[in-house]
């Protein structure tokens, strides 16, 4: 019988269907009988969703320096 | 991006091009930054930029835009690399599992049950759920302790969207062992977001 310690180590392939037939039926089971471990795989999934916009907008110096590189090789 | 968007920007508009640097210009740094060393990615990711500007024409549409950015970010540090004839910083260091321990390791029983189970999360958008002022400060400093080598993975497949065979080829890493390098990272991240919504502090 899988624990929910197995189940966590292998929601992340769960999620991204990296997991043969037979681990993935175990751990959907699992996931019947398991509250929270249902709630741990949607939790993780809302993250890895988020994990694109960990990062700040760049400041209009940063923009600028890159769009003054592209002008210049555009004049070149 | 809508589509609209996207044709007047494959054609080249300099507006609506440069609200993809501002957009993705961090994100690249920090992918290319584990790779390269962070004085150099700057450079890299100027010449990314450059080579997408004369590409952008060609841009399917077929992934994400992130994702295609950081394709050629990544294949410009590569570059770097050999004309610096320079090995990467990324290593892979075989076991991983004798370096870092599980983040959520303690959240078990001994016979593998929860005993201190993830608390019921309040956010609900992906836009929101990682930049609270608090969350944000703690995120960095987690993020910038962490190993190059788990940050790496984490910026290409979850920050980036690149796909997972792509990373294990780029960065010659075995598959079982980029696994536990995500899964590692991931664990991270979502402890510190679990005791955050538990607790409101980090």
């Amino acid at each position: 019988m899988l624990s929910c310690r197995d189940f966590v180590n292998n929601a992340d392939q769960l999620l991204d269907r990296d997991l043969r037939v037979s681990t993935r039926i175990a751990l959907r089971i699992h996931l019947l009988l398991c509250r929270h471990c249902r709630r741990y795989v949607k939790q993780l999934a809302r993250l890895i969703k988020a994990i694109p916009f960990i990062h700040n907008k760049a400041t209009e110096e940063e923009v600028r320096k890159v769009m003054d590189c592209i002008h210049s090789h555009e004049n070149t | 991006m809508e589509l609209e968007k996207l044709a007047q920007l494959k054609s080249g508009d300099p507006v609506l091009f440069a609200e993809l640097v501002r957009d993705h210009h961090r994100a690249l740094i920090a992918l290319t930054v584990p790779i390269v060393g962070i004085s150099e990615a700057e450079e890299v990711v100027q010449n990314a930029w450059l080579k997408a500007y004369q590409a952008i024409s060609s841009f399917a549409g077929k992934s994400a835009i992130r994702t295609w950015l950081g394709s050629i970010a990544i294949n410009e540090a590569k570059m770097q690399l050999r004309q610096r004839k320079r090995e990467s910083l990324f290593s892979d260091h075989g076991d991983e599992n004798q370096y870092t321990e599980d983040s959520l390791a303690q959240r078990f029983t001994e016979r593998g049950h929860w005993q201190h189970p993830p608390a019921h999360w309040h956010t609900d958008s992906p836009e929101s759920l990682l930049t609270g002022e608090q969350l944000a400060e703690c995120l960095e400093k987690l993020l910038t302790a962490m190993p190059d080598n788990q940050r790496c993975i984490l910026e290409m497949r979850d920050a980036s969207g690149l796909p997972f065979d792509e990373i294990c080829s780029e960065l010659t890493v075995s598959s079982a062992n980029a696994r536990v390098l995500l899964h590692r990272a991931r664990t991270q991240l979502f402890k510190l977001v679990d005791h955050y919504e538990e607790t409101g502090e980090c």
